[in-house]
């Protein structure tokens, strides 16, 4: 098996990073994929806490690295998706105490046994970025419609692209249908325009995520929620599969029937292609 | 760590071919720095470059055999490669060329020795009589030293007195060019992205970050851009900006406008729609100086 590596990269914080890292990655191994995903935020984990895996960490991405344990002992299968694994960071650590090279060897042998490995990057473009983007072969930039994230996913895919990572994909995240139709947020299309990169995903903002985040479960298990399924498609897209992409102003309710038939789970845009 | 990284990645810039590996150092960097930046990108890298042969890109420079050494020397000592040749722009070599050429017409005028190429007098004389009006004309006698090809050598060293580089694609946040001469732009420049040129810029695309055109001080540059939307423009010591509207949707977007143009008007910079219509229909665009 030759896997390969695909960094989730913002350089703004904040902006879904890592639960774009757990949903992408569980999607994905419901497609039946060995999937890896590593948190390289040292210092500041969270990948765990969204898949629900904190109380199960015995090793991290440290103890790797330094030879305090075997790959396998720090690699925790998830509990819902059984091909699904992950390596935590380390809390107590910061992002110097380990090198690019470190990583890239890690990595290297992850794709030997995984088909995909996902690399959960920090924010900011310092060391951590670095070793970060280093290993991956694909890039997943993810920004809001928000002026200062576009900012730094620009920066960012500057740097990506100087780094000879030419496959470099968008998810434009927390989209806000009802602010875009009153002309109060960027739209998809303005996003894509300015960056000037494919996009993978157009995720509309969902409440249903903090619900999920705080549980433990990632939200593409719940199929009422419009993320969810973005993130679903997102991955099959990933994963070679074409899907148009549907924009969230197409699929969000606009009358007082439609946001019933949302609530009854009669969804009948969810299905409308642009 | 960053600066270090940032300024090695600027000044030293690394592709490969084949078994070859191409060097390519800023233009602009001192040399010192270059070898400095190359030094550690040798030494960072050191198990990329186990052997092999390498072409060193030294762009616009023109560098004496003992800082060619220099440089060979740094290469070979940090690392396996064999620097297999150096090489510079034509132009450069061109224009260098140009300048010795004419030293040493100057010189031949100085001592008296025909110019290269220049037929002797005699038989000069004998080719113009077929002129119509060499009856009354300056005596061939004279002509060596009355006839010197200044115009000729004026129209060749023309294209070389502001170059023009192309820049092809965006230029993204935190990105920044400098450019000798005239600069042209493929692509957009967003916001937090940078151009600096001594002459004027062009952008065929979206113009959201910061342009300086004329840096060197030259206040009759001009810029011009497909469209704007709210950047940054400086030309020479004046400077131009305007705020987007409280909206953020407004200040991303490039509001429908057209191609338009900034150039230095009544002591500040003036920035308007590119009237190319006038110039055709209406007997001359008013944005032309």
């Amino acid at each position: 098996m030759s896997g390969k590596t695909i960094v989730m990269t913002s350089g703004k914080g904040g902006v879904g990073k890592t639960t774009a890292t757990a949903n992408v990655g569980t999607a994905l191994a419901l497609r039946s994929n060995r999937v890896a995903v590593i948190d390289t935020d040292i210092g500041l984990r969270n990948l765990d806490v969204v898949m629900g895996l904190e109380n199960r960490i015995v090793y991290d991405l440290v103890d790797i690295v330094e030879g305090r344990c075997r790959l396998e002992q720090a690699l925790i299968r998830d509990k819902h998706a059984g091909e699904l694994y992950l390596i935590a960071a380390a809390q107590t650590r910061d992002k110097d105490c380990i090198t690019t090279q470190q990583l890239v060897g890690l990595c290297e042998r992850l794709e030997d046994d995984f088909d995909y490995v996902i690399v959960d990057c920090p924010a900011g473009i310092e060391q951590g970025f670095r070793n970060a983007i280093a290993a991956a072969q694909e890039a997943l930039v993810v920004t809001t419609p928000e002026v200062s994230a576009i900012r730094d996913a620009d920066r960012v895919i500057g740097l990506l692209q100087a780094a000879e990572i030419r496959d470099i994909r968008l998810i434009i995240n927390r989209i806000k249908p009802e602010m875009v139709r009153q002309g109060n947020m960027m739209d998809a299309s303005d996003v894509l325009e300015m960056l000037a990169v494919d996009a993978v995903g157009l995720v509309p903002s969902d409440d249903r995520v903090i619900t999920s985040t705080n549980s433990g479960t990632p939200v593409v298990y719940d199929g009422q929620s419009a993320s969810g399924r973005e993130f679903v498609r997102i991955a099959a897209r990933i994963d070679g599969e074409h899907i148009p992409l549907i924009d969230p102003l197409d699929e969000a309710p606009t009358s007082i029937m439609d946001k019933v038939r949302n609530i009854m789970g009669i969804n009948r845009k969810a299905s409308a292609h642009v | 760590m960053v600066a270090e990284f940032t300024e090695t990645h600027d000044l030293v810039r690394v592709s490969g071919r084949g078994a070859l590996v191409n060097f390519e150092v800023d233009d602009h960097a001192p040399l010192n720095d270059a070898c400095r930046a190359l030094r550690e990108h040798l030494g960072r890298n050191r198990h990329l470059y186990a052997s092999g042969e390498v072409i060193a890109n030294i762009g616009a420079r023109l560098l004496s055999e003992s800082d060619q050494d220099r440089i060979r020397k740094v290469i070979e000592s940090e690392s396996g490669l064999h620097v297999k040749q150096f090489w510079c722009r034509p132009e450069i070599l061109e224009r260098e060329s140009l300048r010795i050429a004419r030293l040493m017409e100057e010189q031949a005028v100085v001592v008296g020795l025909p110019l290269p190429g220049e037929e002797p007098a005699v038989p000069l004389a004998d080719e113009t009589e077929e002129d119509d009006t060499v009856d009354d004309g300056p005596s061939p006698s004279v002509a060596p030293e009355t006839c010197q090809p200044e115009p000729a050598r004026t129209a060749l060293e023309e294209p070389y007195r502001v170059p023009v580089d192309i820049e092809r694609g965006n230029l993204r946040a935190g990105e920044t060019r400098i450019f000798p001469g005239h600069a042209v732009i493929l692509g957009n420049v967003n916001p937090g992205a940078q151009v600096i040129a001594d002459g004027d810029v062009m952008v065929f695309g979206g113009l959201r970050g910061m342009v300086h055109a004329g840096a060197s001080g030259d206040n009759t540059a001009t810029i011009l851009a497909m469209s704007i939307a709210y950047p940054v423009l400086r030309i020479a010591d004046y400077s131009w900006h305007r705020d987007g509207p409280a909206n953020a949707f407004g200040r991303q977007s490039n509001d429908g406008n057209g191609p338009t143009l900034a150039r230095v008007s009544n002591g500040a910079i003036q920035v308007a729609p590119y009237l190319k219509p006038n110039s055709i229909n209406q007997g001359g665009n008013p944005n032309e100086r």
